[in-house]
């Protein structure tokens, strides 16, 4: 087996679990729904297939992400990849944070600002916007008791609208979550 | 029952009503609002709790909130825990500055709950294997990690949203 990875990278990684994933052919019809499985469709991730083991709450949880990450208007997508990996990076997420990075500069073309976030984490000197962002993400993180007015104004200053900022916590709370699962469910490893 | 678990609790515990103009802006993510309510129930009110009881889940919820000085979702939790019946055991789990003694099992599952709720960056493998040590099974397991990262979530939506209520 690989090692395991412990630092931030961006190579593609795969995520190896410490505990056991549910098995597809023996999984109960909640979990298969949980699961979205259908008979054109039965990859699923080691990640979602661990999740599985408690499946009311996954069920409600693969939407919730999606629309968070996903819906129309408010946020750029790549806004909200920016909130993803400030998360990340505050709670050492690395396979989180691999590949939102990823998604980002796949999104935005904008390899640079990551290659930043990669180089200085959170001392990362980024234009305007995306620094308002990054450092409103890993505020809101780090001390969800004592956020910075400051940082909440910059906010407003770059030129964002109520509906923005509600996506963008959203962003980076979400990550709050799947970096709780993600970082201590499993590890990961470079991809063979 | 005094706590609603079917009210959305973050309008509640924010005192959005329909007159707040954060709650018109919440409401313009009406799917995400609405997930975020169903994944409260299916983490407080599951069809099948398994090892972790109604009263239990509460419990935690409230020493988690107390971690991060949540005020309003602390109280929100510790009013659910007494709902559902409390006991000085549910008492100290609630409370974030206790470390019941004599109980490995239970201290285990507390130490995890700080540590993922606090410092998550600092989890490690030991940590997962520790849980299994005291008994914990898989879904034992994906149970709690899902209560510990639902409430921080929350925690966090909640800061957020208050800031835009506030400023």
């Amino acid at each position: 087996m690989s090692e395991a990875v412990h630092e931030f990278t961006l190579e593609p990684l795969d995520w190896q679990p410490y505990v056991r994933p549910v098995k597809l052919d023996e999984a109960t019809t909640e979990q298969l729904e949980a699961l979205k499985v259908t008979p054109s469709n039965t990859k699923v991730s080691n990640y979602v297939l661990v999740l599985a083991n408690e499946a009311e709450m996954l069920a409600e949880r693969t939407p919730l992400f999606n629309d968070i990450m996903y819906s129309e208007g408010g946020l750029s997508r790549g806004g909200r990849e920016i909130g993803a990996l400030a998360a990340s990076f505050v709670n050492r997420c690395i396979y989180c944070a691999s590949v939102h990075a990823n998604r980002y500069i796949q999104l935005e073309k904008r390899p640079e600002v990551v290659d930043e976030i990669y180089r200085r984490g959170l001392d990362a000197d980024l234009p305007d916007f995306e620094q308002a962002l990054f450092n409103f993400g890993a505020d809101l993180t780090a001390h969800p008791d004592n956020v910075g007015v400051y940082q909440f104004y910059h906010l407003r200053e770059i030129g964002l609208d109520d509906l923005e900022i509600l996506d963008l916590i959203h962003s980076i709370a979400i990550f709050g979550w799947a970096n709780r699962l993600m970082h201590t469910l499993g590890e990961p490893h470079l991809k063979a | 029952m005094t706590v609603s678990t079917k009210v959305d609790v973050i309008d509640a515990v924010l005192g959005l009503d329909s007159s707040s103009p954060v709650h018109a802006l919440r409401e313009r993510r009406a799917k995400l609002k609405h997930f975020t309510q169903t994944s409260y129930e299916a983490a407080f009110t599951p069809s099948d709790p398994g090892n972790f009881s109604f009263a239990m889940r509460a419990a935690l919820a409230a020493r988690m909130a107390g971690l991060w000085r949540s005020a309003e979702l602390q109280a929100h939790y510790k009013e659910l825990l007494e709902e559902r019946g409390s006991t000085p055991g549910l008492q100290a789990i609630a409370d974030p500055g206790v470390v019941p003694e004599g109980d490995e099992r239970l201290a285990t599952i507390l130490a995890h709950v700080d540590l993922v709720t606090l410092k998550p960056r600092e989890a490690t493998r030991a940590n997962i294997e520790a849980l299994y040590a005291v008994g914990l099974d898989d879904r034992d397991i994906v149970t709690l990690a899902g209560l510990i990262a639902f409430v921080n979530y929350q925690v966090l939506v909640v800061a957020g949203v208050k800031m835009l209520r506030d400023n």
